[in-house]
């Protein structure tokens, strides 16, 4: 695609002029905001995790070696350039995604309970999870900036109908749980997050923007005291739906409070996004863009990302690959079927080393955002065809600021639960935790030298 | 060892039954003699019990221990005996069954006790106490309070969904990012609704597909698209847009390009026309000219264009600044088709449209990829504006602050009674007059009552259906739901919406619980234009899953190269208009399955292999193939049960079971391998042949033996819906054996058998109906109340307002189970 950036005014930025521009939203600079002194001085450490759906063709996945000395996959080929910030962690599992006498449903228990290590409720309505590894963390994360976290995805919820037999498709469809009882919507459209990142109130006033959160802050609470009032009524019956809105209404709240107190924090000079792009080149990209604008501005230090949700049926014709990817991931060994596979999971790790090309690029602190990020990057299926939930194809990716050592291959027994690994990087993140779903401790070799 | 003593086993039931029957009416319930069996005892303990016994725990179902003799405290147990007798899946195929007399015979037996223990101590059940809008009822309630219709899907985020549909209480969460989206749209339909005259101007953009989410679009535009545009033009967008004041606002067209970024179809003039609700506001030419066809060598090759060519943005200038009244207002950009000539013998498009060649080749013809419209420059708020006029029943005199406050004080009582679906508390309408108030000293009136909607439409009261159990009421009571909260049931059934005046009115004067109010009440409202909108896109789509038509991949490359949005958009159009008809004429259930009545355009007539109707738009047709009458015979229907390279028979067969029959099958074992797709010797297998292993697997049978029949008899609709007689070489068996012993061969046969079985269809769609209608999963309680539906319907043989009315007067609909 042509990409042609004219000189855009502020004003015409954020009127939404961006709507006639063509995409993506930035270009290989990164804008820079415009006070340097804005952001931390001393990189702070945040969170990424990018979920692929549907399993992976694992001997394509696998490096060669270990330790020190291993050779990039096929697949992983494309993470070179990062190689010194990479580490390939095999010999996971979901024990916890098995069936466990629950008969079918290995997808939703796979993604249901990716970052909780719970297996979940088999349940088509009142969904029973477990609270997210990301959420633990935006719980301290928080604290210094507007939005909690985020949740994006490529795919849009609207496929009506039971997606695996017996489970609601909220387990499907996000990884992110804030109770054990409220799976986080994920977001697909550009313009909605930009807006969720941004705001909204299409004016550049200073005045305006803040009337319109104190407004906003004045609804809530009175609401709130509404909600309270329905609490007492509904009796002494634990009740969620309530228990949830008083949660949103806490968090939105603590969200304006944290925006009026960094209302010096400016918008970055970027076109807004007028909606979906046409194509899924275009759209990862943009997610992508608006995942590192969130980390630059520091609206948020917890984001995770999904290519699709679990049977995603998303074909990539643009990689010569026309059949729906769920159906073609049960290839039962077709070599023809198996090479298709191989190219989607490629495809999808190019786009993310562009994506950490950028996060290179981009100056934070005494480093770049790569330097301060812990990414987490795989899925809950091995053996695609199979459904397998181990050994898990995974990465981490960053320096984490400094605590994360690169360019290694960590192989552990299999079996070892995924939990460890994430309970490490919550260690890291400066969030220590005792327990996550089946974790049975902590992994030192991340953080340590040598092989 | 059991088949032996079936025939004196027989009789046996028969004789319970028949001492049964005359016992039932003298002896009260609890004191049957002890040595008679019960005719369900009898069954079970002949074909059930050797499998569903305390010692196996088949499928968890343990008859030997049941209570058959007062049927009613084993309730749970003895309605799946029900189920499975009245569709015959038990007992498994292979094993002893009773014939079907004594089928039906016991399962009567059987309802009639569990209808009597329920009319005896009913259990309406109990939804969720904080239901939320979902986001159609929200976009519907925005339309009802201020007359604006917003774009649901850009303000808010989709709904997840329970036991098929986005109605589900429990389903419908709230969380953080939510409020979110809440907080925006309240600002801006504030907004939109009082008119600000300092609303900034920003741009809308509306594509193609309104229900196509990020994919490219394959919508040929060599034909007028619909009823909506001009005679003489050729494809084009629609769009329905709120202007929220009085002003100027411009229009902005945007043309399709190759992947190289160059506009296609420059070569030629091609004029554009917009039009504003039926009226001509511009016609534009571009293309034609030297600028465009003097740069022909820098398109040869491909190459990336210099980004200032006017082939790259020549649609930079296509634009209309036109005065526009405030409202919603349609408009219209098409192109002018330039002559009527049609090319005889192909089809509307001569290269499939999603190919290269017909993507990417800059001479193909011009398209419309987008239309944006901008504004308002130099606004005025038109005190005439349809939303204002709803929404300000007073207006003060100009700085008369006492005047002020008591229509403020007006305009936000009534806001409130109709956005909380109740009389306001005192509470209710202070708090609203505080926000004015507060907004109002440091603005104006407007921005005073903006502050009131804000707050309105942030409240729990709007956003939540409320129900909570009466003071003091004892624990697990059954209770009438009040009027008010039956008429926002009633409304949000029927409508999706919230109710009217007059629904309101007659529920706060506590009339609605009046048999005969209540039934004048569901008419009228059935009447009602709206009912039919909200029933055929809400109920019917999820229903029916034909929602996920918009979902489908066929396989272009191979398969099904022809296939484009026109042909998705006629799927969906055909049953909209369909289920419309079937509803206005008030129609039989029953007619779903049989009916030779459908609409079409050219390209649907032609995909159902139907010649003489021409033109794109919709006509009345009268089907006189008999394979495609009614239900199954829609491409909807058979596309959306299907995978994107082939049939999927299970996939029908299991849709079958569950929406037409009433007897869902269980979930699959874990670990079930794909079908092999090609023999051991490598020729391609039909579909039929790759289904085998499902026959010849005892543990696969079980249920297969249920599923794939009904499917298979569906085999000669290929995976898009067209007939075909030939599968992989070899001519189509759509034959097959049902439960019951019947044999069906084709759609025809199938949907003889099913019609034979119409209570089971209607008992299917009932049951469907009250999970949408009250928002929750329905559980063995409720069967009593499904059936009391049905037989209340075939007095009037089963049309769609008696049975509509039916479910209203059920218990689970009318009632409400205390918390216990």
């Amino acid at each position: 695609m042509i990409a042609t950036r004219k000189a855009i005014s502020r004003r015409m930025i954020l009127r939404g002029m961006g709507a006639t521009v063509a995409l993506p939203l930035l270009d290989a600079m990164i804008p820079a905001l415009t006070a340097q002194g804005k952001t931390p001085a001393k990189g702070v450490r945040r969170l990424g995790v990018v979920y692929h759906p549907n399993g992976v063709i694992y001997d394509k996945w696998l490096p060669k070696g270990a330790g020190r000395n291993f050779e990039l996959s096929p697949t992983l080929v494309g993470l070179e350039p990062f190689k010194d910030q990479l580490i390939v962690v095999t010999g996971l599992f979901m024990d916890v995604a098995e069936a466990l006498g629950d008969g079918g449903g290995d997808h939703s228990r796979a993604s249901g309970g990716y970052l909780s290590g719970v297996h979940v409720k088999k349940s088509d309505s009142v969904v029973g999870g477990g609270i997210s590894m990301d959420q633990i963390a935006a719980k301290t994360l928080e604290r210094e900036t507007q939005l909690s976290s985020l949740q994006l995805q490529m795919d849009d919820n609207s496929l009506v109908g039971a997606c695996d037999v017996g489970y609601s498709c909220a387990y499907s469809s996000t990884i992110s749980w804030l109770t054990p009882t409220l799976p986080l919507m994920t977001e697909n459209n550009p313009r909605v997050v930009f807006e969720r990142l941004f705001g909204a109130t299409d004016s550049t006033d200073p005045n305006v923007r803040a009337a319109r959160l104190r407004q906003d802050r004045s609804i809530l609470d009175s609401v709130m005291d509404r909600v309270k009032q329905l609490q007492r009524q509904l009796g002494a019956a634990d009740n969620a739906r309530v228990n949830d809105y008083l949660t949103s209404l806490r968090d939105v709240e603590r969200r304006i409070q944290k925006t009026e107190e960094q209302s010096a924090k400016e918008v970055p000079d970027v076109a807004r996004p007028a909606g979906i792009p046409e194509s899924f080149d275009e759209h990862a990209r943009l997610l992508y863009d608006l995942q590192l604008l969130a980390y630059q501005a520091d609206v948020t230090r917890v984001i995770t990302f999904m290519y699709g949700r679990e049977q995603s049926p998303r074909p990539y014709p643009q990689i010569g690959v026309p059949e729906p990817h769920h159906s073609l991931t049960h290839h039962q060994n077709d070599p023809a079927k198996m090479e298709k596979c191989a190219k989607i999971q490629q495809y999808h790790l190019k786009l993310f080393a562009d994506y950490l090309e950028k996060l290179r690029n981009t100056p934070d602190g005494d480093g770049s955002l790569l330097d301060h990020m812990i990414i987490l990057y795989g899925g809950g299926i091995s053996n695609s065809d199979r459904h397998t939930h181990g050994p898990l194809p995974t990465i981490v990716v960053g320096g984490g600021g400094g605590a994360l050592k690169g360019g290694r291959h960590l192989v552990y027994p299999e079996h070892t639960p995924l939990t460890n690994l994430q309970l490490t990087l919550l260690d890291v993140l400066g969030v220590p935790t005792d327990k996550l779903g089946d974790s049975t401790g902590q992994f030192q070799e991340l953080s340590e030298v040598g092989a | 060892m059991i088949a032996c003593g079936s025939m004196a086993l027989a009789a046996t039931i028969s004789a319970t039954l028949a001492a049964d029957q005359s016992t039932q009416t003298s002896t009260p319930a609890g004191s049957a003699p002890a040595a008679a069996q019960t005719p369900a005892l009898a069954l079970v303990r002949t074909y059930c019990v050797t499998c569903h016994n305390q010692r196996l725990k088949t499928a968890n179902l343990m008859l030997d221990t049941v209570d058959a003799d007062q049927v009613a405290n084993s309730a749970e147990a003895w309605e799946k005996v029900i189920v499975k007798l009245r569709s015959r899946a038990m007992p498994p195929p292979g094993v002893s069954r009773p014939d079907n007399a004594t089928y039906d015979s016991v399962a009567t037996w059987l309802e009639t006790a569990l209808d009597r223990a329920a009319a005896a101590q009913v259990n309406p059940g109990r939804p969720g106490e904080l239901h939320r809008l979902n986001r159609t009822e929200y976009a519907n309630a925005i339309r009802d309070l201020f007359g604006l219709e917003i774009d649901s899907k850009a303000m808010l985020p989709a709904d997840e969904q329970a036991h098929g549909f986005s109605t589900n209480a429990d389903a419908l969460s709230i969380q953080p990012a939510l409020l979110d989206r809440y907080l925006s749209a309240a600002a801006k339909i504030a907004r939109l609704a009082v008119g600000d005259p300092s609303i900034p101007a920003g741009f809308e953009r509306y594509t193609a597909l309104k229900d196509n989410s990020n994919e490219s679009t394959w919508l040929a535009q060599s034909e007028r698209l619909s009823e909506e545009f001009p005679l003489g033009s050729r494809g084009g967008i629609v769009a329905r847009h709120y202007f929220p004041v009085d002003g100027e606002y411009i229009i902005k067209i945007r043309l399709d390009r190759t992947d190289t970024g160059i506009i296609r179809g420059l070569q030629w003039r091609n004029d554009i026309e917009v039009r504003l609700d039926g009226v001509r506001v511009g016609q534009l030419s571009i293309g034609g000219t030297p600028e465009f066809t003097g740069r022909q060598g820098e398109v040869g090759n491909g190459n990336y264009v210099e980004a200032r060519s006017p082939l790259s943005n020549g649609d930079d200038r296509l634009e209309v600044r036109v005065p526009v009244k405030a409202g919603m207002r349609q408009v219209v950009a098409t192109i002018v088709k330039p002559d009527n000539l049609v090319v005889e013998g192909l089809g509307p498009n001569a290269i499939p449209i999603w190919s290269r060649e017909h993507l990417n080749k800059p001479d193909n013809p011009l398209i419309i990829s987008s239309l944006l419209v901008g504004g308002p420059y130099g606004a005025r708020v038109s005190p005439d504006s349809p939303s204002r006029k709803r929404l300000f029943l007073c207006q003060p005199a100009r700085d008369a602050a006492d005047q002020e406050t008591a229509c403020a004080t007006k305009i936000l009582t009534t806001l409130a009674r109709r956005a909380y679906r109740r009389e306001p508390t005192n509470d209710d309408v202070q708090t609203l007059v505080r926000f004015y108030q507060t907004t109002r000293m440091q603005g104006d009136f407007d921005s005073g009552i903006r502050a009131g909607v804000e707050r309105v439409l942030l409240s729990p009261d709007f956003l939540f259906r409320i129900e909570t159990d009466p003071a003091g009421i004892a624990p697990g009571t059954a209770y009438n739901v009040p009027d008010v909260q039956l008429a926002s049931r009633l409304s949000f059934f029927l409508w999706s919406s919230i109710p009217d005046d007059e629904l309101l009115d007659t529920a706060i004067r506590g009339k609605l619980h009046e048999t005969a109010v209540l039934e004048q009440q569901v008419r009228r409202m059935l009447g009602d234009a709206r009912a039919r909108t909200a029933l055929v896109q809400n109920f019917f789509e999820e229903w029916l899953q034909t929602r996920n038509v918009w979902l489908l991949t066929p396989d272009l490359t191979q398969k099904f190269p022809w296939f484009d949005d026109n042909l998705r958009v006629a799927f969906v159009r055909e049953m909209e208009l369909f289920l419309d008809a079937e509803l206005k004429e008030d129609r039989s259930i029953v007619d779903l399955l049989t009916s030779d009545r459908t609409f079409l355009n050219e390209q649907l007539a032609r995909h159902y292999g139907m010649s003489g109707v021409y033109g794109s738009h919709f006509r009345r047709v009268t089907l006189t193939d008999e394979n495609r009458l009614g239900l199954l015979g829609k491409a909807a229907v058979l596309s959306v049960t299907s995978y994107s390279t082939r049939t999927a028979p299970t996939i029908r067969g299991k849709w079958l079971l569950e929406n037409i029959l009433a007897a869902p099958p269980p979930a699959p074992p874990p670990n079930v391998p794909a079908l092999e797709e090609t023999s051991k010797d490598g020729r391609p297998r039909s579909v039929r042949e790759m289904l085998e292993e499902h026959r010849t697997n005892p543990t696969c049978a079980s249920c297969h033996a249920r599923m794939d029949p009904l499917g298979l008899s569906l085999e000669n609709f290929d995976a898009i819906g067209q007939w075909r007689t030939i599968d992989a070489g070899a001519p189509i068996n759509a034959s097959g054996v049902l439960l019951d012993g019947t044999k069906v061969d084709g759609p025809v046969a199938l949907r003889r058998a099913l019609v034979a079985q119409k209570e089971q269809f209607v008992r299917a769609v009932a049951d469907k109906m009250l999970t949408y209608a009250i928002g929750r999963g329905l559980d063995y309680y409720d069967a009593p109340a499904i059936r009391g539906i049905v037989r209340a319907a075939a007095a009037d043989d089963y049309r769609w307002s008696s049975t509509i009315l039916a479910l209203v007067k059920s218990a689970p609909f009318r009632m409400r189970r205390a918390a216990s």
